[in-house]
C-alpha cells in the first residue's frame, strides 16, 4: 500500500513535471526543473556532461573495442590503432602498424600498476606490451599464448592474464613463465574465453558457452558458475544462478560479481544470484557486450541498446543513456524497474547507441561505442540513492521512454 | 606454398568461369532477383544513417525449432524466459560505410576443412577434409555461375574466392575469420563444419562485422549463440533428432536404445537431443558409450551395448566409424537396428560395411533424390564440372554460397546490408536442396528426413512418408501458456 502511494505521488509529479515544462530541450544544457522531489523520493545521480572523441579528434578509428583510464592518460584500443588521450593537455596521440603497433585491432587493455607498462589484445594478433614507447609482441608461434585472437586483458600482480579464442593463458612478467588454461586443466566445458578480470585475489574468466570461471590466486584453484538449467533456449528459473552459460564480461568489486551475457545480464553477492533482463529493468537490451562494476551496488552494462546502469542494486533503480538517431542529443532515463522515474534531456550522451566498454576515471565514466568515445564528467558523483531535484521530461520525452519499453505505471509484480 | 597453391586456386577458377555456359548462367536468375520485399528493405536500410536502425519488422516465431511440447525441456514447469524467438537486430553503424571505389573483385570469403592437419581437438589426424573439399566444390559452382552470369553485375566486376583451410586446431578458424575480415577485406563468409570452430569463427565475425554463412556444421547450439550475423542453411542435429525420436518411440514402440558415439563435439551435442528426447518421451537411453577417434577397434563399447540387451543402437560421428562399428556388430552377433547420424550416409560407409549397410537407417537433412529443377539442374552442372555426383555439403554450399551472391548483387558492398537482405528476407530460398526458410533465430529449420538402406540404395522418408507420428506444436511461447502440468486433470 505504501508502496502504491508513493507510485501514484510519482505518477502525479510525472504529469506535472511535462506540463510544467515549457518548450523542447534544445539548450546546451541539461532540462531541469525546479520541482523539488519529494522526501521519499530519492533519485540516482545522472550524468549530464558528457564529451565525444572521434576521427575528427585525432582518434586512429572510430569502432572503439577497449579503454583504460591510467591517471592522466587514457589508453584507447579501436578497430585500426592505438589513441591515448593526455587528460592534462587534451591532446590525442595514436599508434597504428606503420608506428610498430604489431596488429591494428586492439581488442583489449590494462596497465600493469606497479611498472607502468601498457598490456594490449590484439584481436588476431596476440599480446602486446607497450612502454619506452616500444612494442613487445608474443604470439602464439613464439610464446606461449594459447591463441592470438585476445578478447580480453587483465593484470593479476606479475602476471598477465589474456582471455583468448581458445583458452587463456597466464604470463608471469618476472620469471617469464606462460601457463595455458583449456578443458585439460580447468573446468571448461569450452574453452571460448570472452572476457577476464582480476580482483581481490580471484581472476574471474566469461568463456563463451562455460558461463563463468572463477581462479583463486592464492590456491591456484577454480570454481565454475554454469546455469543451472542446462539449456540454451530458456532460463528456467530467474535467479537460480548466471542467466546463460554464453557470457561476454564479468567485474568483481566487493565481493560481488557482476557479468553480462547476450542473454541478459546477472550478479552474484556469494549466496545469491540476481539476473536482470530486458523487459523488467532499465536494461535496453539483453544483448551485454560488456560490463564494469563500480561498487557491490553499481554497474555499468554496454549493450547494443545503449549504457544501462544498475546504479543501486537495493532499489533496482536504473539509469540508462543513449543517443537520438535522429538529433543526436542525449537522454537519460531513470527507472525503479521498468518504471520511469525521471527522463533527462541533455545536449550530449553517447556518440552511438552500440556501446562496447565503459571504464570508470575517479568520478568520470569512459564509453567505448561502435561510433566514437565518451567521457562524462561526474562533477558532484554519489553513490547510490538520495533526495535531489528532479531533472525535467517533456511530454515527448516521456513518449520516446514509452517506446523504448519504458513504462510509467506500475510494472507486474515480479517473482523474485 | 599454401598461398601459392590458394593463388592458383583462384586464377583457375576466375578462368573457369569466364568458359562456363550460358545454362549454367540461367540457374543465376534468382540471384539477381529483387523481389517487393526485399526493395522495401532497401529503400530502408540504404536511407538509415549510421545512428538510426531501420524498423524492419522483427522475425517472431511462437514455438523455438518447431519443438514438440512432450520434448520441451522442463516441460511441467513454465520458464522464466524463453530465448531466440525474437530476430536480432544489428544496431550498429555499418549501414553508413559507402561502397568502396577501388575493388576489382567481390570477395567472398570460403572457410572449411580442406588440408590435412593433426588436429588437437581429434586427438591426432583431423578426419573432416572429405566433407570440407566437397563443401568448397559447391561454393565454388556457385561462384562460376555467378561470374558466368556477370558476376556483381552493378560494377561488372568477378566474385572471388577467398579460401582458408579450417584445419581442426582450435582456434585456428578465429585466425582465418580475422584474415578473411581485415586483409581479405571480403563481403561476406561461407563455412565450416567442424561445431568448435564454427563457434570460434562467429564469435569473431560478430566483432568483426562480416556475415557468415554456415552450410555444414548441424552442432544446435551453433545458432542458440544470438549473433545477428550468423545465418545457417542446413537443417541441424536437433531437428534430425526429433524425427529419428519420434520414428524410435512414436512409431516402432522401441523401449531400449542405446548409442554409441565419438567422443568429440559432434558426437556429444550431436545426441543432445537424442537422450533428452527419448527420456521425455519415457524411455530413456539404456547406455551412451563414447570411443575416441581413429580407433578401429570398438569391443569395449560394443560388449558392454551388447550386455543391455538393447532393440537398436544409434550411432554419432563420423561415416568410417559408423561403418567399423556396424560390421563389428554384426560380428559379435548384434542384429540390433542401427541408426545413424547424416555422415554416415555416404559411399565411404557402404564401401567399408557392404551387405552390412541395408536396412541401416540415417538421419539427413534434406532430400538429395528430390525432382525439383533446382536440385536437377544443380546436379547436372556438379557432374559437368567436377565429373561426380554431388552430396549434401556441395549441395548446401552451394545453396549457402548463393544466397550470399544474392545477398550481395542486392545490398551491394556492405556488410552490414549484405547482412539485413538475408536477415529479412521472407521468400523461402528456393535451393538446391530445398526450400530453406529461415527462423527467426536464422536458422533453416525446413523438412528433414530418414534414409533407409533398402536393396542396396538408400531411399529418402519424410515424415509424412512414413507416417511418423509427432506430439503437439503449440503455437504459442512457453512463458505465455499454460504448461503440460497445468493441462492435467
Amino acid at each position: 500500500m505504501k508502496h502504491l502511494t508513493s507510485n501514484v505521488i510519482i505518477l502525479i509529479l510525472l504529469s506535472l513535471s511535462s506540463f510544467c515544462r515549457a518548450g523542447d530541450s534544445t539548450g546546451a544544457s541539461p532540462a531541469l526543473l525546479s520541482v523539488p522531489a519529494p522526501a521519499a523520493q530519492k533519485l540516482p545521480y545522472v550524468y549530464t556532461e558528457w564529451r565525444h572523441f572521434t576521427t575528427e579528434d585525432g582518434l586512429p578509428n572510430d569502432h572503439i573495442f577497449a579503454v583504460k583510464a591510467d591517471s592522466q592518460r587514457v589508453w584507447v584500443g579501436t578497430e585500426n590503432g592505438l589513441a591515448c588521450i593526455d587528460k592534462t593537455t587534451g591532446k590525442i596521440r595514436s599508434w597504428q602498424e606503420k608506428d610498430g603497433l604489431p596488429w591494428r585491432v586492439v581488442s583489449a587493455l590494462d596497465v600493469n600498476a606497479k611498472t607502468g607498462e601498457l598490456w594490449l589484445g590484439l584481436f588476431g594478433g596476440g599480446l602486446a606490451r607497450f612502454t619506452g614507447g616500444r612494442f613487445d609482441h608474443w604470439h602464439q608461434l613464439n610464446s606461449g599464448l594459447v591463441n592470438d585472437v585476445v578478447y580480453g586483458v587483465a593484470i593479476e600482480n606479475d602476471n598477465v592474464w589474456a582471455a583468448t579464442t581458445a583458452g587463456a593463458s597466464r604470463y608471469n612478467t618476472v620469471t617469464g613463465e606462460w601457463t595455458i588454461y583449456t578443458e585439460k586443466n580447468a573446468p571448461m566445458e569450452e574453452i571460448w574465453n570472452y572476457g577476464v578480470s582480476y580482483n581481490d585475489g580471484k581472476v574471474y574468466l566469461g568463456i563463451w558457452g562455460s558461463g563463468v570461471l572463477e581462479f583463486d590466486v592464492a590456491t591456484e584453484s577454480w570454481k565454475d558458475y554454469l546455469d543451472p538449467d542446462g539449456e540454451m533456449e530458456i532460463d528456467l528459473y530467474r535467479d537460480d544462478g548466471i542467466v546463460h552459460v554464453i557470457t561476454t564480461g564479468v567485474s568483481f568489486v566487493e565481493d560481488v560479481l557482476w557479468v553480462s551475457s547476450y542473454f541478459g545480464m546477472c550478479r552474484y553477492d556469494g549466496r545469491h544470484w540476481r539476473g536482470f533482463y530486458a523487459h523488467e529493468t532499465g536494461l535496453p537490451s539483453d544483448f551485454g557486450n560488456a560490463v564494469k562494476a563500480r561498487s557491490a551496488t553499481e554497474a555499468w552494462f554496454a549493450t547494443d541498446k545503449g549504457i544501462s546502469v544498475l546504479a543501486d542494486f537495493s532499489s533496482d533503480t536504473w539509469v540508462t543513456y543513449t543517443m537520438d538517431p535522429n538529433t543526436h542529443r542525449g537522454k537519460a532515463v531513470v527507472s525503479q524497474g521498468k518504471k520511469v522515474l525521471e527522463i533527462v534531456d541533455m545536449p550530449r550522451a553517447i556518440p552511438h547507441n552500440y556501446a562496447l566498454w565503459t571504464e570508470f576515471d575517479g568520478n568520470d565514466v569512459w564509453v567505448g561505442t561502435s561510433k566514437g568515445l565518451a567521457n562524462a564528467a561526474g562533477i558532484g558523483y554519489y553513490k547510490g540513492l538520495k533526495s535531489r531535484a528532479r531533472h525535467a521530461a517533456t511530454g515527448r520525452e516521456a513518449k520516446a521512454a514509452k517506446s523504448d519499453g519504458h513504462e510509467t505505471q506500475e510494472p507486474p509484480k515480479r517473482s523474485g | 606454398m599454401k598461398r601459392c597453391m590458394f593463388f592458383s586456386l583462384i586464377v583457375f577458377g576466375i578462368l573457369v568461369s569466364s568458359c562456363a555456359s550460358r545454362k549454367q548462367a540461367s540457374l543465376s536468375e534468382q540471384t539477381t532477383e529483387i523481389d517487393a520485399e526485399t526493395r522495401q528493405v532497401l529503400e530502408k536500410i540504404n536511407s538509415a544513417g549510421a545512428y538510426e536502425v531501420p524498423d524492419l519488422g522483427l522475425r517472431k516465431d511462437y514455438n523455438y525449432a518447431k519443438t514438440a511440447e512432450d520434448v520441451e525441456p522442463f516441460g511441467h514447469v513454465k520458464p522464466y524466459k524463453e530465448h531466440f524467438l525474437l530476430q536480432m537486430e544489428y544496431t550498429g553503424p555499418g549501414r553508413a560505410i559507402p561502397e568502396p571505389e577501388d575493388v576489382n573483385t567481390v570477395k567472398i570469403g570460403f572457410i572449411g576443412p580442406i588440408m590435412s592437419t593433426v588436429s588437437v581437438a581429434t586427438g591426432g589426424k583431423s578426419h573432416e577434409e572429405v566433407l570440407g573439399i566437397k563443401m568448397l566444390q559447391g561454393a565454388r559452382l556457385a561462384i562460376e555461375q555467378a561470374n558466368a552470369a556477370g558476376g556483381y553485375l552493378k560494377r561488372s566486376i568477378p566474385f572471388e574466392l577467398a579460401i582458408s583451410n579450417d584445419n581442426g586446431l582450435w582456434g585456428a578458424s578465429g585466425n582465418e575469420i580475422i584474415k578473411m575480415a581485415y586483409k581479405d577485406n571480403v563481403w561476406a563468409i561461407l563455412g565450416t563444419i567442424d561445431g568448435a570452430n564454427s563457434h570460434i569463427a562467429i564469435r569473431v565475425a560478430l566483432k568483426a562485422e562480416v556475415a557468415m554463412m554456415n552450410s555444414g556444421d548441424t552442432d544446435p547450439t551453433f545458432i542458440e549463440t544470438n549473433i545477428p550475423w550468423v545465418f545457417r542453411c542446413i537443417s541441424d542435429d536437433r531437428q534430425q533428432s526429433y524425427l529419428l525420436v519420434d520414428y524410435m518411440y512414436r512409431k516402432l514402440g522401441l523401449k531400449r536404445v542405446g548409442i554409441i558415439r565419438a567422443s568429440n563435439r559432434y558426437g556429444r551435442f550431436g545426441v543432445r537431443e537424442i537422450n533428452d528426447g527419448s527420456r521425455r518421451l519415457g524411455n530413456p537411453i539404456i547406455l551412451e558409450m563414447a570411443y575416441p577417434l581413429g580407433t578401429n577397434d570398438f569391443s569395449l563399447q560394443l560388449e558392454r551395448l551388447k550386455a543391455e540387451n538393447l532393440e537398436a543402437i544409434v550411432h554419432w560421428g563420423d561415416a568410417q566409424e559408423g561403418a567399423l562399428i556396424l560390421n563389428q556388430m554384426r560380428r559379435m552377433g548384434m542384429d540390433q537396428s542401427y541408426f545413424a547420424c547424416d555422415r554416415c550416409l555416404s559411399d565411404e560407409f557402404i564401401e567399408i560395411a557392404g551387405d552390412n549397410a541395408e536396412g541401416v537407417i540415417c538421419t539427413y537433412p534434406w532430400d538429395p533424390t528430390g525432382q525439383t529443377a533446382p536440385l536437377k539442374q544443380f546436379r547436372q552442372d556438379f557432374e559437368q564440372r567436377f565429373g561426380e555426383q554431388p552430396e549434401t555439403y556441395a549441395a548446401h554450399a552451394y545453396d549457402g554460397m548463393n544466397m550470399l551472391i544474392w545477398a550481395i548483387q542486392a545490398a551491394g558492398l556492405n556488410r552490414a546490408k549484405i547482412r539485413d537482405v538475408l536477415a529479412y528476407r521472407s521468400k523461402p530460398w528456393d535451393g538446391a536442396t530445398g526450400d530453406i526458410v529461415l527462423s527467426a533465430a536464422l536458422d533453416d529449420v525446413g523438412d528433414v528426413y530418414l534414409a533407409k538402406r533398402q536393396k542396396g540404395k538408400w531411399k529418402f522418408y519424410s515424415r509424412e512418408d512414413l507416417k511418423v507420428p509427432q506430439g503437439y506444436i503449440p503455437p504459442r511461447d512457453r512463458v505465455s501458456r499454460p504448461t503440460l502440468a497445468a493441462q492435467l486433470p
